[in-house]
């Protein structure tokens, strides 16, 4: 997974102004740049913490879980009202085997009110 | 056929590899992703200490929404495991969970060993001497521990 160090408010990189300029002559001229062109990059997530993995798939929240071919939309990401997430299609798939419990903390399964 | 689970056991393997917990190895048969072959050491200062203890898993494509069936291979003295090797613990009955992976289960077993829970008694005789007659106890343990070095299992 790619980890972007940047902020993320600055999407062009802000060039520092001239080291060489000393306290002592603060003349704060304005830079004159112009911007031509930049390179957006994006990215997005479940919410979850970054490189957290689904406890029952063990793969990315990002990731697919198996059986699923892509990620995003395809592969959601739900939460219980426990505030445990996982793929919607692992939590699907422990709660179709008749067990109505969060595997973390095996509270009543419910589905959180915004998932 | 579903690769879910074997996607999965794979993955416990890397993590395995990766943080191997203290005292513990394992690895699939080579033919066969399903079923795993583990060591568990007994842990130091305890009557288990330098035992080696084989055991092997099987895992079904239900996994990790399903326990797998686990059973030492090495003839075992213990107040929760059968002769023929099961293991009754809870986390591998009704209290298993599909957070669980091999190291999980493996770390657990490895507990129980010098935790023995009373209240389910696999091996009466174990389960008496436990809460009766500990150094008997812990006599006959350290004879399995002896056992276990030369058991062609």
């Amino acid at each position: 997974m790619p980890t972007t160090k940047r902020d993320r408010g600055s999407p062009v990189p802000t060039s520092s102004t001239k080291p060489t300029s000393d306290s002592s002559s603060s003349t704060k001229k304005p830079l004159k740049v112009k911007v031509k062109s930049f390179h957006g990059i994006a990215r997005w997530s479940w919410g979850t913490p970054a490189d957290d993995v689904c406890g029952i798939c063990q793969s990315p929240f990002e990731g697919c879980a198996p059986g699923v071919k892509f990620p995003g939309d395809d592969c959601p990401v739900v939460w219980g009202a426990c505030k445990h997430a996982y793929h919607l299609a692992c939590i699907s798939q422990w709660l179709a085997g008749g067990k109505n419990s969060c595997p973390i903390c095996r509270a009543d399964w419910n589905f959180a009110d915004d998932s | 056929m579903s690769t879910s689970a074997r996607r999965r056991l794979l993955r416990d393997f890397r993590r395995l590899q990766n943080d191997p917990p203290s005292g513990i190895t394992g690895a699939p048969l080579d033919s066969n992703i399903m079923v795993w072959q583990a060591v568990i050491f007994g842990p130091d200062e305890t009557a288990w200490e330098g035992g080696t203890f084989k055991l092997t898993l099987e895992f079904s494509e239900d996994y990790p929404n399903k326990a797998p069936s686990v059973r030492f291979l090495t003839k075992m003295f213990h107040p929760n495991i059968y002769n023929d090797g099961q293991i009754c613990l809870d986390i591998l009955q009704n209290q298993w969970s599909p957070i669980y992976d091999i190291s999980a289960i493996l770390t657990s077993i490895q507990s129980l060993l010098c935790d023995p829970n009373p209240s389910s008694p696999a091996n009466s005789e174990a389960s008496r001497l436990f809460s009766e007659n500990r150094r008997e106890y812990n006599r006959r343990v350290r004879e399995i521990v002896e056992q276990s070095w030369v058991d062609e299992s």
